[in-house]
């Protein structure tokens, strides 16, 4: 492997009494798209403002394109563009004014051809004059992925780049988020949606309490784990006899569906059906699926992403 | 510097696009005007540099923080902190703009005492009040910093800012005259921020002259000024306090 673009080692952060990292090493090699997976507070956002520069780490270094970040944070600084978790724009400019003024705290200065193809990429040609206050969420927040990209960067840093968006605005910044990656850009997100870690990441760190618990491909986080197929079915039925059923290796329920991993699936739903008729319940919407981040993350950590730390 | 125009026309537009800026900044000298104007006409002559020298400590000390306030409080500046832009240029962008409000606020009062109370200028007297009508407003908006820079929430910066307006303005021999004070105060109202102002405007605008310690004046004015704008940098914030 080439040497990382960002190389973290050995971090540790806290506020106050507060450690939000304990000691997290991490990088990323040029190029790639790298997710942070993690619920509410495990550290994704501090791990990032320590990229950034915008914290200060209590012990560990982070390294950009060879450049120590607390040594040398303007020439680190220059090379990213970022868009942070809370967007925190000067919202009494319009969104042509908003794109050039933060290309320009770049010295990038763009023309108005330039600021216009900008904004053509995420959509907002209409609202160019219009006060970025008076934009809805969704544009708001393609606004800032226009102003994190107004510099050029080679490396982009999201953080939580579609939290607030529906699924139909969320996709949109997937295409935005491949297109930056298809630039040769090495891009960094956070995330605690594990189908949006799952589409677009070619490596994931799955962070957990200040910690990371695993780091690799999607594909190989799940492989490694031997983790079994995962049966899916809306019936009501205790737990512990659940449980005990053949071949099922662990049972919860999401909402109303019962999931169990199960090496035979087929041995495990027979003996659930026989189950649910004696208990004179009925099953409905049997589904087999194959085991998925969030079942790695509950395997790692002995909790669900939606549960924040 | 191409960099540093591009900023301070962005701060520029935020300060005139923002209604309750442009309400106090513009608005308040004026009424200030209004009111002393309704309440004692026969002065305004005497009273125009006190008005002004009013208008600069509220301005110095309360308004020209609050959009830098407004910017902490709601995560810009620690966006712009993300960016590879230096502070000075930062705070030295946001500072050229406030002083040229501040300017634009005494020119306001001087009309307006011009022009509904006949308080007469020349040419002399203002070229002579305006350096030191900047030296104070220069030395208050330091003093403001501090304020800021001390305060955890923008609410009680103005609580603060406002407070010590208010007895500034009482003792410094802007509106009451200073023998309605005690002995003691007397003797310590010469070496507070604002009295050295007012004696500086005062002789300039009405009298076309220096007022004859004016050397002391601006020495302490100077010290003032450099002392709170070494520590109001020590004390810069781009986060509320937690
Ligand atoms: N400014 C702050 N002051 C005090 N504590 C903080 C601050 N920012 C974060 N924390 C704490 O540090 C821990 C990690 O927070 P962080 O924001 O890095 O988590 P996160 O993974 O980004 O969470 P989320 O998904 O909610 O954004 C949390 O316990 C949080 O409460
Ligand atoms: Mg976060």
């Amino acid at each position: 492997m080439s040497k990382p673009i960002i190389d973290a080692q050995n971090l540790t952060a806290a506020y106050g009494s507060i450690t939000a990292l304990k000691g997290v090493s991490l990088s990323v090699e040029k190029g790639e798209i790298f997710g942070l997976l993690g619920p509410n507070g495990a550290g994704k956002s501090t791990l990032l403002a320590c990229v950034e520069g915008l914290h200060k780490p209590n012990q560990g270094s982070v390294h950009i394109g060879g450049i120590n970040v607390q040594s040398d944070s303007t020439a680190t600084k220059r090379q990213l563009g970022i868009q942070l978790q809370r967007t925190a724009l000067m919202d009494d400019l319009t969104v042509a004014e908003l794109v050039e003024v933060y290309a320009a705290l770049y010295e990038v200065y763009l023309t108005s051809g330039q600021i216009n193809d900008l904004l053509a990429r995420f959509d907002l040609v209409e609202k160019r004059n219009v006060l970025a206050r008076r934009l809805s969420g969704g544009q708001q927040q393609r606004l800032a992925l226009a102003v994190a990209i107004a510099n050029d960067p080679q490396i982009v840093l999201l953080d939580e780049p579609t939290s607030a968006l529906d699924p139909h605005a969320r996709r949109a910044v997937w295409d935005i988020v491949r297109q930056l990656h298809d630039e040769g850009r090495t891009i960094v997100l956070t995330t605690h949606a594990m189908e949006e870690a799952e589409a677009l990441c070619g490596r994931i760190a799955i962070i957990d309490r200040g910690q990371i618990v695993a780091c690799d491909t999607p594909a190989a986080l799940i492989a490694n784990l031997q983790l079994n197929s995962m049966l899916k079915a809306t019936v009501e039925l205790p737990l512990d006899q659940v449980r005990s059923l053949p071949d099922v290796s662990n049972a919860r329920y999401t909402g109303q569906h019962l999931e169990m991993e199960t090496a035979r699936p087929e041995v495990t739903l027979t003996a659930l059906h026989e189950l649910a008729g004696r208990s004179g319940r009925s099953i409905r919407d049997v589904m087999l699926r194959q085991p998925n981040l969030e079942d790695v993350f509950l395997k790692l950590t002995g909790h669900a992403l939606a549960e924040s730390n | 510097m191409k960099r540093f125009l591009i900023l301070t026309k962005a701060m520029t537009l935020m300060h005139l696009r923002n209604g309750y800026v442009l309400f106090w900044n513009f608005t308040f000298p004026v009424l200030l005007m209004f009111i002393y104007g309704a309440v004692m006409s026969q002065y305004m002559d005497y009273m125009t540099p006190g008005v002004i020298v009013l208008n600069a400590l509220s301005f110095g000390l309360v308004s020209s923080s609050t959009m830098m306030l407004e910017m902490r409080e709601k995560s810009v500046l620690r966006r712009l902190q993300a960016t590879p832009l230096p502070a000075v240029q930062l705070i030295g962008s946001y500072l050229l703009v406030n002083v040229i409000i501040g300017v634009l606020q005494s020119t306001l009062i001087i009309l307006a005492g011009v022009v509904l109370y006949d308080v007469p200028v020349t040419a002399t007297s203002l070229l002579l009040s305006y350096p030191m009508i900047l030296a104070g407003m220069l030395a208050f908006m330091a003093l403001g910093g501090i304020i800021s820079g001390m305060a955890a929430k923008a609410g009680s910066a103005t609580a603060v800012g406002m407070t010590i307006y208010f007895l500034l303005m009482f003792i410094s021999d802007m509106v009451f005259p200073l023998d309605m004070l005690p002995d003691w105060l007397r003797n310590v109202v010469p070496y507070l921020p604002a009295y050295p102002v007012v004696q500086l405007v005062r002789s300039a605008m009405l009298e076309a002259t220096l007022d004859p310690k004016w050397l002391t004046h601006l020495f302490l004015l100077a010290a003032y000024g450099i002392g709170a704008t070494f520590i109001a940098a020590k004390l810069f914030r781009w986060e509320p306090k937690a």
